[in-house]
Formats: structure tokens, C-alpha cells, sequence
């Protein structure tokens, strides 16, 4: 599409003398010499003919919500991001992070091209002193290391860990890659140092094992627990056109009640905000539960009901199991025996210290109000506790009928990919078959019963493996959309363990990860990619969107895909033929669209070409609606087909008994590695129950360290915009303050505004506090946002210093989630 | 004046030359205002020239008129004080001031210089103002109208001078030109009230009487110099000043001072007493600056005391006291200067949590260094002035 | 010829900012001189503690005081549309307006940058401009304020001039859900998530905007100072609301009232 716009005015003045010339180039100077210096028109104006304004659709990489972006480029600049009007996510509309993406491609500290290492040290203060190399001699030094560690039959001790993989086309090939080449660490996601907390609860109860889907619009209730919904919570842009909507626009309008542990807009906006003590949230939610039952506000097509119609949950009184017919639930009574029915509002309210009452009138309120959804993410799952906290809220949804119904929460369902082009099964040599790594662990220990036996990842348990040796040291590690030692918790033991490896960093930017590498094959940024995503869990109905490249790339950079093909295609034995016939990234691609000639999608796409075009695939309706207790299909008129019992538990509820299990079959089924390695009661451990949070580190006040608006992943340290509008609610623009309760400040001889020290058993780290009413008095909060040691002229050295640095590295040991937000500190002035 | 070398003449007898003392002092006055212009003024320009106007501590917070504009104003009000005395005297047709009225009209062009020249330095155009503004004709701005009625007070100024300037002159034949000077000077200074009390918004500045406060002022600026510059034209040697000047200095001229810092005393603390019981958003500077040492400072040293020292008989005539008194005076009235100005911008416009409940304004180092190009720049004119001019002769 | 005015629906606005940077980047403003920002307050004592916030771009007043006071007749208030815009090749810099304004929307950039390093050092100009970022937009045009801001001038919003100028005549609400229309709509406007921001004709009796007004009893800010902006706020009282001192920002406890907090600089929130 082509934007002409009216030519821009021109007028020409005298131009400066040098001096002005010599100011300009030092960028700054003004005052007295200003005046010799007058305007003059500064773009394109000795051209006659307008500037031609191309738009190209992308798709924004700043959080992983995926809004479809139309980029603006004229002269070869560009210049501008919206949102795209046809696409479902963004509707024309963006976050606040979304138009910074051309700074993202124009950052002056970007790397420009493939380098290695000269300085054998490693270190915080250590230059790397980078030299630039051929792509070719990069290529084949990574080749050559991965070669030779598997000639040595070694391969185990290659790693590749990613971040914010994107799709098909770049971390969709990881898993091929390590099954060909045999290494049981390629790839390691990041999933446990995002929020495998609720994955695995929630796949504890209902056996999906994946982020869920909302149809937040038809919803009359909705209960957030430690959910920035106003702040970060995915799809963030689509949540607050959501927002506008039910509580501007729709009637009735959608009641709103927020859990968490210091006031920010989302409990602002709400109804009702609790502001709960950390780690107890599962409390909140096992009360909530409770006072559902007790007041018979469950929702009996859904769950079932006594045979004879009359409520016997009653508080502290168990009942027997027999009395109760269940109907897609499993377990219910044995979980009120067992735990519910001791947990009343006012046995929560000490725990919580929340009041008694509002617990009662919240869950009065959910019970009432349908549909009505329960959500939650980090906050109320990143503790010791976090599956039980997890499995508690969750269940709520089960309790009032809101899985899979209109208004309520369902699993989200993939676009319709055709095939690689080639099919990896067979190009496997007998290495890739039988090898010795297939007998090797995997370096986190994930599905290790010595380390997370039933977690998807354990990235932050990776660093401090490999450093030990157990359960062996690596030799090559490479890291994709990842910069683990600022992310890990206690990254400073990353630092060590990276000292010994050697590391190949593919990120554009210099962070604290690629200054410990030893190769460095800096990717694109996104304007500059060809590239698919599809969508992250939205609102069921599949969709998948393309990043079309705005302008050639700036510098001699390579699609992160395309460097893990060619690196593929220079491995010794059948695994080279593979990648080249993968041949590169587009061809992927155009194979993976080729799906669509077969179900086009509703806006007319059904090639790469109109892919292109209009950047995203996406078809309507969510096949799955759950109509009083009856799973229905859609038709393509309506949702007509019942659905049986079989299919229910093929598709949705994908549980050992098809039902969702408030009485968890799968924690039964490890009931003694778990009771072994939690010291869970064998009795309690498969239902959702209490338990007291562990809380390492060693002080007295919660340190909490939430996203908030402006934390573009991976770069808003760096993008001064962004620094300049970090932290509004304290004025934080060119740090970020400790929030701190003005009473526990003043307990410490702490002034407003001072600076600070915080301490943990790990050591100690300094900013500047601000006092906060809104702030819990156990509890302080900042963004982690800032405190780099690397990533460009504005990150570096920026206050407050890393809380990542006296973060202790505990994870959850039954999801494996690693609790960013659990350790305990000290603060001083400093 | 006999000019002798001293290499040619022969050695001189015991006694010195007052005249020759004298000439030798002004010129070495000239010397430190021109060495110390030459290195505050370069400075200012490499500070300026690299920063631009970063160097200044002005932000978008709030605070745009910083010290600059503090050193601007209180010279150009310094200015037409001094103009204002001087042309009263002629128009009154007061004889006794006829030693100093040739100074204080030098002073005030000097003076005048010296902030226009600050200014020019804080501006972000300061060329192109020369023809924006008066080709602007925009009538309802009351900085249109100043710098149209600086122009022709400059114009009026120099016209006087001229006139004075002539070995012959009487008070009678002057009075017309006074007269003008007058005027203008009176209208310059009102709508530099004006600039500040039409912002309705902005209690702390805003008042129908600030116009009238600001005269007073600028009356009592006037004299206080007029004080302090003639003895600093006879190099603070009271041997040397001519007997009408002494009598000027110790019977009419420290009652009038006097009975000044007595008239802006009032205005001072009906405003302070006013605005510490307001309420009113913007008045919570008042609680701010009562609790600061400097307002203090301004009052009981900078005003009162010199207002006492000038009452009482025992201490009025002493030529130390009265210099010492007129410098405390010339630094209240800076102080009260800066604190209006800035005080009004304290409580910050619509910036939420980005900016604290009272922005924290400190002048910058270069903001401090247009203050010594400012007295430096003045006192070069006007030591030029002492020494070639003749500005301490009377003759009729 | 149109009264451009603007609506915000404070119940809806979620207090993201979307609008602050969606304008910052399509104006190029230096980091932390937002001619439009989202202010936030806060009252009250824990655990009832009010938070509010207050997006503010400029309010193109019908009685402008920044008008009446500028010396060079540089800032105008263009009959064609309502705009008030600046006119950088008159201005001196005197910041006049700057004082004058009693809402906070003018911005003299020449001073400190709020992000240290100064962002202009990476992005140096060569022609007299405050600085050349490579994402700068082509639009240009010195005399209604558009386009990179020339050193020692003022600037301010405006309205985005140079979309909304070129909308077609007549008509009442520049939507951004319309296809036809959404590249006349201002930045902050179009970008806005919860749709809490309206851009329409004032002169207009039948325009959403004024319906949008009346309806639901839009409010002026700080309308005692007469300037009649042409910015209305709405507020069912539901989220945030019109704050009611300019400086009402972090209000202290007593105990506190001798508390100036500094401004934390960008120099000293940097680690040695």
C-alpha cells in the first residue's frame, strides 16, 4: 500500500557558518550561536517529487502478545509503527512499547555483524575485544566445535538455550536439530524461568499443559490474582482494548476484582483491590473455593450435584463421597474432605491478612456473577507453594463452569501449517538413533527424578549444573533470544559457568550474555525479518502472523532460522542433507503456508504471497464451546455436534479420566518423588491445599520486582524513551525507585527518596527508595528493568542496581517455576 | 589634571597627587572589572558554547526562568531605579543631587547593559528578537510592550546624557528630557510588574500591586546604588569626595534611603503575612521560603539593619556604615529578586509524579558566572565612565 | 473550517502510555519531553490509597494564554481548525509561553536531557536541528511547529497538524476504526487501546465529540483560569479522575511536609 502524502514545505535560509557545522557534529551547542543557525527544511527537500511511504505488516517482538504492526518506511527510513487495523490482536491499536520499535532497529549499540572473541578472560569488567569475521569462518567454527563433539561422541555437551522463540521458522527447528545432531539440550527453553508455574498446574487439573485462552468480552467477572492486566499481562495491547470495552462500553459492566501485593492501575481500575501477602494467594483461592460450596454457588452442570439436592458442604463437616454425583469433575468431595472444608474466609484472612469480609463478598461475588474467570500467572505461582497456589485458582474456574464456555477460559489451538520440506525422521543416522547421548541426562536435569522430574525446563538450573558438573559439564553453549545471566536468578554463577564454555551469542545487542561469548552471529532485528509467529494463546481460535522485512538490513546481520540451517548443513552425515533441504528460512516458510491453500483463512489468506500481504493467517470461531455441562463442536453454522465423553478427553480435558481432576491423577501417579523431595503429606499432595511458602534470602520485607508497561523484553533498558517513562506511578524517569511503605521506611531511618541498600544472603545491591502508601508493609517493590552492566550507552550502570543479583535461585520442585519473586531482603540506607 | 609620567619627572615630593591617586585607582578598577569580564564572560561563552543551554538548570518542569533572568531583571530594574532618582531629582528641581546625577545616569545605562547582555545570553534567539519583537505588534503581550518601552527608555537615557554631559547645564533646562526619562523609566519598570502579576494562575505572583512594588523597589535599588557607586568612584576614600557630595550623603540622601527600605519593607511583609495564611495552590512557597535562612538574611540583615543604621545619628554619617548599609540593601533586594522570581515557578505545572511538590531549583555554575559578567560588564562601563568622563563634575 | 477538539474517556483509560510514546516517536521528542504524558497521583494512606492518573497533551485553548503573552507573535491560534501551533522561525525563546501556560505543555529542550548519555550525541544534525534520529518522520514544516525542533525555540503539541490538516473537509469525527480515515488521526488518538480518546469536530453540532461531551458532562481541566481549552475529560468517577491541584503528585504525611524530594538526576542515578 502506498501513502502519498502532500509535499512537505520547503524553505531554504541562509545556511550556518562553520561554527554551527563544528556544534552540529559535537550534537549539542546552542545560546548565543543559536541564532545563526535558523531552520531550515530538513528531509528530502531538494527533491520535487513527494516522498513514497511504503507499509509493510510485522509483527511488534517487544512482549509476546504478537500484535500484527504496520511499519511505515519512506526514503528508506523508517519512521513509524501502528498497529494493523485487520488484524485480530491489535486493531489498529498498540501498548505503549509498540511504536518504539524503530528505535529497536536503529540502536546505535547494536552489533553490525559476526565477530569472535580476542580476550581469553571473561568478565564483568573484561572488554571481549571482538573482531569481525566472515559469516563463512563463523559458520564453520561453530560447525567444526559441534562436528568434533560428536565424533567424540560428546555431543551432550552442546547446549542451546532460547528465550523469546517466535514460531516454525526459527525455534520450531530447534527440535529437530538436537534429535538429528544428539544432544538432549538442544533446544532448553526458558518456559521455567517464565511461568511453567501455571502450565503445570494447571495440566495437573485438567491435563492440557498450556497457557489458556480467554473470552475476556462476554465475561461478567473477573478475578485476577497477581496479574498486571493493566500493566503486562498478554496479549497486554488486546487486554486494555478488552478493558475498554467491558468496563467503558458494555452492559452490564464486567465486575473486576484484583489480587496483589502492591497498588498498581490494574487494582486501581477494579472493582475491588486486595492487596494480598505474597506467596499466599492459594489461600485467597482455597477460601473462595470453599464459601462456593458452602453457599451452593457452584455450578451444578458443570461440576454435579448431590443426589438428593441439598447442599452438605458445610464448614469444618466432611462429607461422604457417595452423596455426590460429579459430572466433569473428579474429586471434588474427597478435596473438600481432605482440605476445603477447614478453609474458611476468616482461617484465609490471617494468612492473607486480607479482611474476612472481602474475601467473602470476592467469592460471593464469582460464584454469583457468571461467567465469571479466575486468572493468574507469576505472581500467585513463583513461590514454594506456587503449583498448590496454582491449582487452588484454577479450580475455581472448574467450580463456577467457565471452562470452555462462552466468557469463560479454553486451550488455544495451532494454525494450520503444511509440512517442512523435508521430514527430519529420515535423515537420522544411527548416531542420531542410538547414540551415547540418548543415554545422558539433560543438563538442567528436567524429567530427571535427581532434578525436576516433572518440569519442562530448568533453564536457571542449567549455569549452576554445568559449574558443578553435575550432572557433567558442557563444552559449547549457544544462546538464542536469551541473555541468562541477567534473567537466572544469582546470575553471577552463570558468569563462572560461562567463563568455562564456549559461548556463541546470536543476539543483535551487546548484553551481559553476548559479552561473555566467544562468537557472536548477531540476528535481525524484527524489522529487518522474514519471520512467523503464531499467535500466543488468545482466544482459542488459531492464528498465526508473518514480520516482513520493512528495509534491507542495516548491517551484516542473519535470520537466527537461517544461521541454524546453514550451521545444520555444514554437520558431517545425513543431518547436512536435511538442512539442505530446508535450504533456507523463506523456503520454510512458503512450505509452512502452503496449509493454507487448504483452509484459507477468514481475511482471504491461503498463500505465502497474500500471507505476506496481509501478515496473518487467522480462522474464526474456537471449535469448542461448553453450553450448561454439554461440550459442543462447531458445525460451520453453530456449535451443533455434541461431544462425547471421548472426545472430551482426547481433545480438552486430557486426563487420565477425561474429567477435570481436582483429585490430580498425574500428582498421584508421582506421589513418591514428590512426597520424597517436598515432604508433601502422600495424602494431600494430588489435591490443591495450603502450605507455607519458603522464603529464602534472609530478611524481613518480600522483594517483588514485576513488569510493568514499558519493560520491552530484551531491550527497554536500553531505549531511552522507555527509561524515560519506566515507572510513572513514582515519577521514575531516568531510574527506577523502591517503592517502600513510608512506616517501614521510618522504622529504618529511612528518608523519602534516599539511597538504599538492599540485602539478601547473596549479597547486596543499592538504589533509590521512594515511599509508597500503596505499598504493602512487608513487601518492596520495583520493575527489573535496570542495573545492567552491559546492553548499550543507556542501560549501562543505570540505578537501581540488578535484583537479579540477590535473587536466590529457588524454583517450585514439582513445576520447576523459578521464583523470581519469593527471596527475602533487608533494606538500609545506604 | 596634570598627567605627569613618573619616568620623566623628577622624583616626586612626600606628599602624592589625590587627583593623580585617584585616576591611578579608577583605572585599576577598570582593569580588575575588564580581567574579571575577560575570564567570567569566557568562561560563560565555553560553557555555552559546549552545552548550549544545558548549562543552565532550567527544566521543562517548571522552572523556566531561572537565575539569567533573576541577573536580567534585577539590573534592568537596578537601571531605571537609578533613572528614576536621578530624573525626580532634575524634575524636583532637588540642587542636592546635582553631584551625583551625571554617575547615576551613566550607572544606569551601564547597568542596563550589563543585564540586556545577560539576557542575550539566555535567550534562545536573542538576534532574531531584535526584529521579531518589535515587528510582532503584539499588543497583549506584556514582554512586547517591555521591550518597546526599553528601547525608547535606552534612547531617552542617552538623550539625558548627552545633556549632562555638556559642561553647562542647569536642572531647569533638563527638565523636559527628565521628564521623558521618567516616564519611561516608571513604565518600564511597571510592566516589568506587569510580566509577573498578570499570571493569574500563579498566586504567589500574581497581584495588581506588584507593578507598584516593583517601583518601590526599584526606587530603593536606585539610591542604594547611587551610594555605593560614588564611593566606589572615589575608591572608597571619603578624603577625596567633593563637599557637596558629602553633604548630600549625610543629611537628604540616607532620610530617603531610609524611608525606601522602610516603603518596601511594607511590601515585603504585607506579602509574606498575605501569603503565608493562603491556602491557595502556588502559595505553599511562602511556608517554603519562611523556613529558609535566606529570607531571614533579606529582612533582618539585608533590611532592617541598614534601615536602623541609617536612622539613628550616631551611625547615618559614617561613610563605612553607609557603604556597608547600601550593599546589605543591594543584595536583599537580589535576594527578594530571585525569590519572587523563582518562588513563582516552584510548584510545578501539571507533571504528576515526574516532578516533586516543589521542584528543587539550584543555579548552575554558569548561571552564576552571568552574574560576574554582569557586575564585571557593568562596572567596566562604568569605570570607563569615572575615568573619562568626568561623571563626578558638577560645574555649572 | 473546524474546531478540532479532543475527548478522553477517564473511565477507560488504563494509564498506559500508549499515547505518550505513539506521540513521542511520530514527533521525534527527545526522551522525557513528552508534549503528550500520563500523569499519575496518588492520595490517601495504606491500605486505601488512591491512585490516579491524567493523560494530558495539549489543550489548543479557545483563549490561549500562551498566545496573549508571546512577544513575537510565534505561537498563533490558527482560525483554520483550532489549532494553537508554534512558529519556529519566530520564536526567541524566551519562554514566555512556557510561563504562561498553566497546563505543562510546552517544551524548551535545549536544557539537560532528562536520559543521560543525551540521545542528540548519538544522533548528531548537521543542519542546525536539535538532532537527526534515522527514524525520524518526513513530515516538515518549521512555521506550524512540526518537524525536528530547531535549538532554542519552544514546542508543543499540535494536535498532529500535519495528519489532521489533511483530512477531508467536513468531516465530524476523525475516527481511527474508519480505514478511509485513519492516517488523518492524531497519534495519540489512534493508538489509544481502550479507545479512550476522541478526536472530532467542536463546530459541529452532530459530531461524536460533542455529543460525547454532553452526554456524559465533559469537564475542562482547570477551568478557572478562563483559558477555555478544547480538551474535555470524561469521568463517571469510575478509575481515574480530574486532579484538582496541578502539583497534587505524592501528597506526604505531615511528618514529611519539610520533605523536598530532589528530582533523582539521570548523573546521580547512574552507579560510579
Amino acid at each position: 500500500m502506498e501513502i502519498t502524502p502532500a509535499p512537505v514545505s520547503r524553505r531554504r535560509f541562509l545556511q550556518a557558518s562553520g561554527a554551527a557545522g563544528a556544534l552540529g557534529a559535537a550534537g549539542l551547542g546552542g545560546g548565543l550561536f543559536t541564532t545563526l543557525r535558523p531552520s531550515a527544511a530538513q528531509t528530502s527537500a531538494s527533491r520535487d517529487t513527494a516522498p513514497e511511504t511504503r507499509i509493510t505488516k510485522n509483527i511488534c517482538h517487544q512482549c509476546p502478545a504478537r500484535c500484527g504492526i504496520d511499519v511505515y518506511t519512506t526514503d528508506g527510513r523508517v519512521h513509524a509503527i501502528y498497529g494493523t487495523s485487520d488484524h485480530p490482536i491489535a486493531n489498529g491499536k498498540l501498548c505503549p512499547k509498540g511504536p518504539l520499535g524503530t528505535y529497536i532497529l536503529y540502536d546505535p549499540d547494536r552489533f553490525k555483524g559476526p565477530m569472535k572473541r580476542t580476550n581469553p578472560k571473561k568478565g564483568r569488567d573484561q572488554n571481549p575485544r571482538f573482531v569481525p569475521i566472515s559469516w563463512d569462518e563463523a559458520l564453520d567454527t561453530v560447525a567444526e566445535r559441534l562436528n568434533t563433539l560428536r565424533d567424540q561422541g560428546e555431543s551432550h555437551r552442546f547446549a542451546l538455550c532460547y528465550g523469546r522463540g517466535w514460531g516454525a521458522s526459527d525455534a520450531g527447528l530447534l527440535g529437530n536439530f538436537g534429535a538429528l545432531y544428539g544432544s538432549p539440550n538442544v533446544p532448553i527453553g526458558h518456559s521455567s524461568m517464565c511461568s511453567d508455574g501455571s502450565i503445570q498446574a494447571k495440566k495437573a487439573l485438567d491435563g492440557v499443559g498450556g497457557y489458556n485462552a480467554y473470552d475476556y468480552a462476554n465475561a461478567n467477572m473477573l478475578l485476577m490474582f497477581g496479574v498486571g492486566f493493566l500493566e503486562a499481562f498478554r496479549p497486554y495491547n488486546h487486554n486494555m482494548q478488552v478493558w475498554g470495552y467491558i468496563r467503558g462500553e458494555r452492559v452490564p459492566k464486567t465486575r473486576v476484582t484484583a489480587v496483589d501485593i502492591h497498588l498498581n492501575t490494574t487494582l486501581a481500575g477494579a472493582d475491588r483491590a486486595l492487596l494480598i501477602k505474597p506467596g499466599t494467594d492459594g489461600a485467597l483461592a482455597l477460601a473462595i473455593a470453599h464459601v462456593i460450596l458452602t453457599e451452593g454457588l457452584w455450578d451444578r452442570a458443570f461440576v454435579g450435584d448431590f443426589r438428593d439436592g441439598e447442599n452438605r458442604f458445610q464448614a469444618g463437616r466432611r462429607v461422604n463421597p457417595a452423596s455426590f454425583d460429579e459430572k466433569w469433575v473428579s474429586g471434588l468431595v474427597d478435596w473438600w474432605n481432605i482440605e476445603l472444608k477447614d478453609c474458611t474466609p476468616d482461617w484465609a484472612a490471617e494468612i492473607t491478612t486480607l479482611f474476612a469480609r472481602d474475601i467473602l463478598a470476592t467469592a460471593r461475588e464469582f460464584g454469583t456473577t457468571r461467567p465469571s474467570i479466575a486468572l493468574f500467572e507469576r505472581g500467585a505461582h513463583a513461590h514454594s507453594n506456587g503449583l498448590l497456589n496454582g491449582m487452588a485458582i484454577h479450580a475455581l474456574n472448574a467450580l463456577v463452569g467457565s471452562l470452555y464456555a462462552e466468557g469463560g477460559l479454553m486451550s488455544q489451538m495451532g494454525p494450520s501449517y503444511g509440512p517442512l520440506p523435508a521430514d527430519a525422521e529420515d535423515y537420522k543416522d544411527d548416531y542420531a538413533n542410538n547414540g551415547p547421548w540418548k543415554n545422558r541426562p539433560r543438563i538442567d536435569l528436567k524429567g530427571d527424578k535427581d532434578g525436576y522430574l516433572l518440569a519442562r525446563n530448568m533453564l536457571q538450573e542449567l549455569g549452576p549444573n554445568s559449574l558443578a558438573g553435575k550432572p557433567y559439564k558442557l563444552d559449547t553453549i549457544m544462546f538464542y533470544t536469551t541473555n541468562p545471566i541477567w534473567t537466572a536468578p544469582n546470575g553471577q554463577v552463570w558468569e563462572e559457568a560461562l567463563k568455562e564454555l564456549f559461548v556463541i551469542d546470536t543476539s543483535p545487542f551487546p548484553s551481559e550474555s553476548a559479552l561473555f561469548a566467544d562468537l557472536v552471529l548477531p540476528e535481525h532485528t524484527y524489522l529487518e525479518r522474514l519471520q512467523d509467529s503464531p499467535t500466543y494463546p488468545f482466544q482459542g481460535w488459531p492464528l498465526t502472523q508473518l514480520r516482513v522485512p520493512a528495509i534491507e538490513p542495516l548491517y551484516d546481520t542473519k535470520y537466527f532460522g537461517d544461521t541454524l540451517i546453514e550451521i545444520g548443513k555444514r554437520i558431517k552425515g545425513p543431518m547436512g542433507d536435511y538442512y539442505r533441504a530446508l535450504d533456507n528460512s523463506e523456503n520454510v516458510l512458503r512450505h509452512l503456508a502452503q496449509g493454507f491453500a487448504d483452509d484459507p483463512g477468514d481475511n482471504g489468506v491461503n498463500s505465502f504471497e497474500s500471507w505476506k500481504e496481509k501478515g496473518v493467517w487467522y480462522k474464526k470461531p474456537y471449535i469448542y464451546r461448553q453450553v450448561d455441562g454439554e461440550f459442543r463442536q462447531w458445525d460451520g453454522r453453530d456449535y451443533n455436534l455434541v461431544m462425547s465423553e471421548n472426545e472430551v478427553k482426547e481433545n480438552l480435558f486430557k486426563t487420565p479420566s477425561g474429567k477435570f481432576e481436582l483429585r490430580s491423577s498425574w500428582l498421584e501417579e508421582h506421589a513418591d518423588w514428590i512426597a520424597e523431595k517436598t515432604g508433601r503429606d502422600r495424602d494431600k499432595l494430588m489435591f490443591a491445599h495450603w502450605e507455607v511458602p519458603q522464603h529464602p534470602g534472609g530478611g524481613d520485607l518480600y522483594m517483588v520486582t514485576p513488569k510493568v508497561a514499558m519493560h520491552a523484553e530484551g531491550r527497554g533498558a536500553n531505549i531511552p524513551v522507555a527509561i524515560a517513562t519506566l515507572q510513572p506511578v513514582l515519577g521514575g524517569r531516568s531510574t527506577a525507585y523502591i517503592e517502600i511503605n513510608p512506616k517501614t521506611a521510618r522504622a529504618r531511618g529511612i528518608a523519602n527518596g534516599a539511597k538504599v541498600r538492599l540485602r539478601s544472603d547473596l549479597g547486596s545491591i543499592e538504589g533509590y527508595c521512594k515511599y509508597f502508601e500503596g505499598c504493602r508493609p512487608d513487601t518492596i517493590v520495583f520493575p527489573m528493568e535496570h542495573g545492567h552492566w552491559a546492553m548499550g550507552r543507556w542501560a549501562k550502570g543505570r540505578l537501581p542496581e540488578h535484583c537479579g543479583d540477590i535473587t536466590v535461585n529457588q524454583s517450585d520442585r514439582v513445576t520447576g517455576q523459578c521464583s523470581y519473586y519469593t527471596t527475602k531482603v533487608t533494606i538500609e540506607p545506604a | 589634571m596634570n598627567n605627569a609620567h613618573p619616568q620623566t619627572s623628577p622624583p616626586a615630593p612626600a606628599t602624592h597627587d589625590p587627583a593623580q591617586d585617584l585616576a591611578n585607582k579608577r583605572l585599576a578598577i577598570l582593569i580588575i572589572a575588564l580581567v574579571g569580564l575577560l575570564l567570567a564572560g569566557g568562561q560563560t561563552l565555553a560553557n555555552l558554547a559546549t552545552q548550549g543551554h544545558a548549562a543552565f538548570n532550567t527544566t521543562n518542569l517548571g522552572l523556566f526562568w531561572g537565575l539569567p533572568i533573576v541577573i536580567y531583571d534585577y539590573f534592568l530594574l537596578t537601571s531605571t531605579g537609578l533613572a528614576m532618582v536621578a530624573s525626580l531629582a532634575i524634575v524636583t528641581g532637588a540642587e542636592e543631587f546635582r553631584p551625583v546625577l551625571r554617575r547615576t545616569v551613566w550607572l544606569a545605562l551601564a547597568g542596563l547593559l550589563g543585564g540586556v547582555v545577560v539576557l542575550m545570553l539566555e535567550l534562545g534567539h536573542p538576534l532574531r528578537a531584535l526584529w521579531a519583537v518589535p515587528f510582532s505588534f503584539a499588543f497583549s503581550s506584556p514582554l512586547y510592550w517591555k521591550v518597546m518601552a526599553v528601547s525608547f527608555y535606552v534612547l531617552s537615557l542617552l538623550v539625558l546624557l548627552y545633556r549632562l554631559l555638556r559642561t553647562h547645564w542647569t536642572l531647569q533646562s533638563l527638565r523636559p528630557y527628565a521628564l521623558v526619562a521618567l516616564a519611561l523609566a516608571l513604565s518600564v519598570t511597571a510592566i516589568a510588574g506587569v510580566v509577573y502579576g498578570s499570571q493569574s494562575f500563579r498566586p504567589f505572583w500574581a497581584s495588581g500591586d506588584i507593578p507598584v512594588a516593583f517601583i518601590f523597589e526599584s526606587l530603593l535599588g536606585g539610591l542604594a546604588f547611587i551610594y555605593f557607586f560614588s564611593y566606589l568612584a572615589y575608591a572608597f576614600n571619603p578624603k577625596w569626595m567633593p563637599a557637596d557630595l558629602r553633604h548630600l550623603f549625610d543629611t537628604r540622601l540616607p532620610t530617603l534611603l531610609a524611608l525606601a527600605i522602610f516603603i518596601h519593607l511594607l511590601f515585603v511583609v504585607a506579602r509574606l503575612g498575605s501569603g503565608l495564611y493562603g491556602n491557595a495552590e502556588g502559595l505553599q512557597v511562602w511556608q517554603y521560603l519562611a523556613s529558609s535562612p535566606l529570607l531571614y538574611l533579606e529582612l533582618f540583615v539585608g533590611l532592617l539593619l541598614p534601615l536602623i543604621l541609617l536612622m539613628l545619628p550616631q551611625t547615618r554619617t559614617y561613610p563605612a556604615v553607609q557603604i556597608v548599609a547600601s550593599l546589605l540593601v543591594m543584595n536583599a533586594l537580589l535576594i527578594a529578586r530571585y525569590e519572587y522570581i523563582i518562588g513563582g515557578q516552584l510548584v510545578p505545572l501539571f507533571k504528576g509524579a515526574w516532578a516533586p511538590d516543589l521542584i528543587n531549583y539550584v543555579p548552575s555554575m554558569t548561571g552564576w558566572l552571568l552574574l560576574l559578567v554582569a557586575i564585571f560588564l557593568s562596572n567596566a562601563v562604568n569605570a570607563f565612565g569615572e575615568l573619562k568622563l568626568g561623571l563626578g563634575s558638577n560645574e555649572q | 473550517m473546524a474546531k478540532w477538539g479532543m475527548v478522553i474517556d477517564l473511565d477507560k483509560c488504563t494509564g498506559c502510555q500508549a499515547c505518550t510514546t505513539a506521540c513521542t516517536m511520530e514527533n521525534n521528542r527527545l526522551p522525557g519531553e513528552h508534549w503528550q504524558d500520563v500523569l499519575f497521583y496518588h492520595e490517601g494512606t495504606y491500605p486505601n490509597v488512591k491512585l490516579m492518573w491524567f493523560p494530558r497533551p495539549c489543550m489548543h485553548c479557545e483563549n490561549p494564554s500562551c498566545v496573549s503573552v508571546c512577544p513575537t507573535k510565534a505561537t498563533y491560534k490558527d482560525p483554520n481548525g483550532g489549532f494553537v501551533l508554534m512558529d519556529y522561525n519566530r520564536c526567541i525563546g524566551c519562554k514566555y509561553c512556557q510561563v504562561a501556560c498553566p497546563y505543562g505543555v510546552r517544551f524548551y529542550v535545549d536544557e539537560k536531557a532528562v536520559v543521560q548519555p543525551d540521545i542528540r550525541g548519538a544522533f548528531p544534525s548537521d543542519d542546525g536541528r536539535q538532532w537527526d534520529p534515522p527514524y525520524k518522520g518526513p513530515q516538515d514544516d518549521p512555521s506550524r511547529g512540526i518537524g525536528i525542533q530547531p535549538h532554542g525555540v519552544v514546542s508543543k503539541c499540535t494536535f498532529c497538524y500535519h495528519k489532521v490538516s489533511k483530512a477531508p473537509e467536513g468531516v465530524a469525527d476523525l475516527d481511527e476504526d474508519i480505514p478511509e480515515l485513519k492516517e488523518y488521526v492524531p497519534a495519540c488518538v489512534r493508538v489509544c487501546p481502550p479507545k479512550a480518546r476522541f478526536f472530532g469536530d467542536l463546530d459541529q453540532p452532530e459530531s461524536r465529540v460533542n455529543r460525547l461531551i454532553a452526554d456524559q458532562r465533559g469537564v475542562r481541566l482547570k477551568d478557572e483560569t478562563g483559558n477555555k481549552p478544547q480538551v474535555y475529560y470524561l469521568s463517571g468517577g469510575a478509575s481515574a479522575s480530574v486532579p484538582s491541584l496541578r502539583s497534587m503528585a505524592a501528597a506526604p504525611a505531615p511528618e514529611d511536609a519539610a520533605d523536598t524530594i530532589n528530582e533523582i538526576s539521570d548523573t546521580a542515578s547512574r552507579s560510579a
